[in-house]
């Protein structure tokens, strides 16, 4: 049924932090609430903990079942697949979005001349040689580098010590309470919702009984370590420019005295970034093949990975559009996929559970057989 | 693709079985004539084989043929412990018969203990090509294979590859026996078992599998029995050739088996729970599995203090970071990255750049080029040239290429840096030179981008990597919390209560937690 390949709760801990941080390190999901969006990150972060906890519990209600598995089961097999396809299209989308994220900072800071298509594209062969790897592999990799992380962020906090302006927090809530909750929101569906991807990994998680603990963990200690990173910018470049900077690390970083630590700042990025591609990349390509009924996802990853180099280039003209279309449109197109599908799906496996197990062996024994032909 | 190359690879070796086993010679016959035409036919054209013939008893009646390999047998031991017995004790006999006289032989006549039995011609003639004597006897049809092997080879001595400062000075040799010895020596106990069989279809190369029964992991021994059967070629000259053979990944620039020459650091790979694998003829003894983190281990770490062995692990790792990247960051940081460099070094590193007509690449790539070449002149020239050599080369050549405009200062200075460092971590010395070039041309490209790059594929790839099932990135990656003691930490020895626990032997601990306190108080 499902590969044999598995990953401790260690290795999934560190892939969901890596995943969380992959893109924060380079954008904060709430800047839009200026000075405030401490708070907004912390009601973000309270919502999405909780959002990433019910993905564990669906999770748990369906043993050893992929998200494709999952969809299919309680929705039947037509709109399953069609959910399912939906999905597909969704986790390649962000991975583009991450994909593009990645080119355009690189693109705008270090490699002016260097065209975008040739930065993403040699991040896709090294991405498409991990993903091909498998699972396993992912897993170790993330224990080998997603601890630089924290030790990069703390290399260029410390080197900013001396230039904080504690006081750069006050006025709390000048604009009243609007900007936070929708800074709020914009955290719960960035980093937070995006990890429903991972409903497609945590079946390889060899300890069940971990699962909820290992997510929310990684949930809470990711907030923590945004809000550090958070107010450490906001307390070095004060709160008129976190509402309008684009790459508020980026900038805070070249503030360092007489050092300048970009390639950091680069290698915290591809760390994340390739983490997050390779999780979503490796979700769409193993829902493709439990859709078609393929034995190995490692037929689709090439195809995948193509498809988002491809529409990270041709989805947007330019950065402006992206970050106009991530701040208005984002929050929205996602819910269903983030939220109201996982929301659905948890009911009825709630549902399902409270029944008495009369009818369930049948459909069970289907679907069992459907996953081996699988 | 290079699935296919390894298959073909697998079959490339199979018409030399034909060769090999043309070697069945038939049945000793009775009469010590024919055997003695036999014989003599088997080894025509070859010098050193002596066949003797004693013909002793009553008018000469009992004719015993004694043949062996001129200097490969103790002369003086066959002769005072077989021939002269045999002219004492059936000197005045009747002819009782072949086969009585052959177990006369063996129990009271013949004073060597090391004896069996040959049943056919190709066993005898496999008793003398690998330096025993053979007694046959007129009138029987089985010969007597006596073990009087003369030594052979070098003497025990300090390896010259492997030094270190503590520890045991006592190097392998080319002798396999020898080589055993050493072991048991170390550890004297019966569970050390030592399974012998013989690889190469023509070189019948002894191999043995060294292994203590109750710590190494079954399936591991299984594992490696299997693969050295699998081996199907006519030479094995050196352990080299098995490693080849035996590893998990055959194209990886990384070792997933090792191979040590010090006794002391042998015996304790083997109490880790690791197998050994002794080649005769090689005094590298291979041991697997073999793992990332032991190419920054050494002997001394445990002998010393562990505060000190911390710190040298930790030079090591960055030893090897160095030698790997150095050259590759430098041009990185020259070419896209001047921001990153202060300010005051910059001017420095503008000014030594002035006038040189090559990028740094070019550069980069020259100086590594003449450095590699002047370390394997060095390998190859006698020692007494060599040292003189290389050293005088380097100066002349770094100096030289400084005054001429070739290359800039800190170019020499960071391959001189790279050099150095190269060679602190002798396990991985070949995997980071190519390595090297790798991450220079990625750098040349992308920048630290491209290092990234190259690096995140070269994680991936030692992420997959296993040696006999043994994830080679442990106890990193996995992560094995317990195995840490032996990383990057080293832990005191009396600290180190476990064994390494990623190798899953059948017995963990080491010793008593209680060891660790021993506090006496004289005065009292």
């Amino acid at each position: 049924m499902m590969e044999k390949t598995q990953i401790s709760w260690i290795q999934l801990f560190l892939l969901l932090s890596g995943f969380h941080i992959g893109s924060t390190v380079l954008l904060s999901p709430s800047a839009g609430a200026g000075r405030d969006a401490w708070l907004a990150m912390i009601l973000g972060g309270a919502g999405g903990t909780l959002l990433m906890w019910s993905y564990a519990v669906l999770s748990m209600l369906n043993p050893s079942k992929t998200l494709v598995e999952i969809l299919r089961d309680r929705l039947g097999k037509i709109a399953g697949t069609i959910l399912s396809f939906l999905y597909v299209w969704y986790f390649i989308h962000l991975a583009s979005l991450v994909f593009r994220d990645f080119g355009e900072f690189l693109c705008t800071t270090t490699y002016l001349e260097t065209p975008m298509v040739v930065v993403i594209g040699l991040f896709a062969v090294v991405l498409l040689y991990t993903v091909n790897s498998g699972i396993e592999v992912l897993g170790r990799l993330s224990e080998l580098l997603v601890p630089v992380i924290p030790v990069a962020i703390s290399i260029i906090s410390f080197s900013l010590f001396t230039i904080n302006d504690f006081t750069a927090v006050l006025p709390i809530l000048e604009n009243g309470l609007m900007p936070v909750l929708k800074g709020a929101f914009g955290a719960i569906t960035f980093p937070y919702g995006e990890t429903v991807a991972f409903l497609m990994l945590f079946p390889h998680l060899n300890r069940k009984d971990k699962l909820k603990k290992t997510v929310v963990i990684s949930a809470v200690l990711s907030t923590l370590l945004g809000l550090l990173v958070f107010f450490r910018d906001l307390f070095v470049i004060g709160g008129d420019l976190i509402g309008r900077s684009t790459f508020i690390p980026h900038l805070t970083s070249l503030l360092i005295p007489e050092f300048n630590v970009e390639p950091l700042l680069d290698i915290n990025l591809l760390i994340g970034g390739g983490i997050k591609i390779s999780v979503c990349v490796y979700a769409a390509a193993k829902a493709l093949c439990q859709i078609t009924g393929v034995q190995d996802y490692r037929g689709f990853t090439r195809a995948v990975l193509t498809f988002a180099v491809v529409l990270a280039i041709w989805a947007y003209d330019s950065v402006l559009e992206l970050f106009a279309w991530t701040q208005k449109v984002y929050g929205f197109y996602v819910i269903p996929f983030q939220v109201l599908i996982p929301l659905l799906l948890l009911l009825l496996s709630l549902i399902r559970k409270g029944k008495p197990q009369g009818e369930v062996p049948d459909k069970e024994g289907n679907n069992n057989a459907e996953a081996v032909n699988a | 693709m290079f699935g296919r190359i390894r298959n073909k690879s697998k079959s490339g070796r199979n018409n030399s079985e034909e060769i090999v086993q043309t070697g069945s010679y038939g049945p000793i016959p009775p009469s010590a004539d024919a055997v003695k035409a036999s014989l003599n036919e088997i080894f025509s054209n070859c010098c050193d084989f002596i066949l003797r013939e004693i013909a002793c008893g009553k008018n000469g009646a009992i004719r015993i043929l004694v043949a062996y390999i001129d200097g490969f047998v103790s002369k003086n031991e066959l002769n005072q412990d077989v021939v002269r017995p045999i002219l004492d004790f059936l000197a005045n006999e009747e002819s009782p018969g072949g086969s009585s006289i052959y177990n006369r032989l063996t129990d009271c006549i013949v004073v060597n203990n090391d004896i069996h039995e040959a049943a056919d011609m190709h066993q005898a003639v496999d008793g003398i090509i690998s330096g025993e004597a053979v007694l046959f006897i007129d009138g029987e049809t089985r010969a007597l294979v006596v073990g009087v092997k003369a030594p052979q080879g070098r003497q025990v001595q300090e390896p010259d590859t492997e030094t270190s400062i503590r520890g045991a000075r006592e190097g392998f040799v080319e002798n396999l026996l020898t080589n055993t010895a050493l072991i048991r020596k170390r550890i004297k106990n019966p569970n050390l078992k030592l399974e012998m069989m013989h690889l190469g279809d023509r070189t019948k190369t002894n191999v043995c599998i060294c292994y203590i029964k109750g710590l190494a992991n079954e399936a591991i021994v299984r594992e490696v029995r299997e693969r050295l059967k699998k081996i199907k070629t006519d030479a094995v000259l050196d352990s080299g050739i098995i490693e080849q053979y035996i590893s998990d990944n055959r194209l990886s620039l990384f070792p997933t088996v090792g191979s040590s020459e010090k006794c002391d650091k042998l015996a304790g790979k083997l109490l880790e729970g690791r197998v050994a694998i002794f080649c005769d003829g090689s005094p590298h003894v291979l041991t697997v599995p073999y793992l990332f983190v032991e190419s920054i281990q050494a002997t001394d770490d445990y002998f010393d203090h562990a505060f000190f062995a911390t710190f040298m692990r930790l030079l090591r790792v960055i030893a090897l970071t160095t030698s790997t990247l150095l050259p590759a960051m430098y041009v990185a940081l020259v070419v896209y990255h001047h921001t990153v460099i202060p300010f005051k070094l910059l001017l420095t590193l503008a000014a030594s750049q002035q006038g040189i007509p090559f990028s740094p690449f070019v550069e980069a790539m020259l100086m590594i080029v003449a450095f590699e070449l002047l370390r394997e002149a060095g390998v190859r020239m006698p020692k007494p040239i060599g040292q003189a050599l290389s050293i005088v080369g380097a100066i002349v050549l770094g100096e030289a290429s400084v005054a001429a405009g070739i290359a800039s200062n800190l170019m020499v200075i960071v391959v001189a840096i790279t050099a150095v460092c190269s060679f602190i971590v002798p396990p991985l010395l070949r995997a980071s030179m190519l390595l090297r070039f790798m991450f220079l041309i990625a750098a040349n490209f992308l920048g630290i981008l491209g290092i990234a790059f190259v690096a995140v594929a070269v994680f991936v790839h030692l992420c997959k990597m296993r040696s006999f099932g043994v994830p080679y990135m442990a106890p990193f990656a996995p992560l094995t919390v317990n195995d840490l003691k032996d990383a990057f930490i080293v832990v005191p020895i009396w600290a180190m209560i476990t064994r390494p626990k990623i190798l899953r032997q059948q017995e963990n601990v080491r010793g008593a937690k209680g060891s660790q306190r021993q506090e006496v108080n004289i005065q009292q």
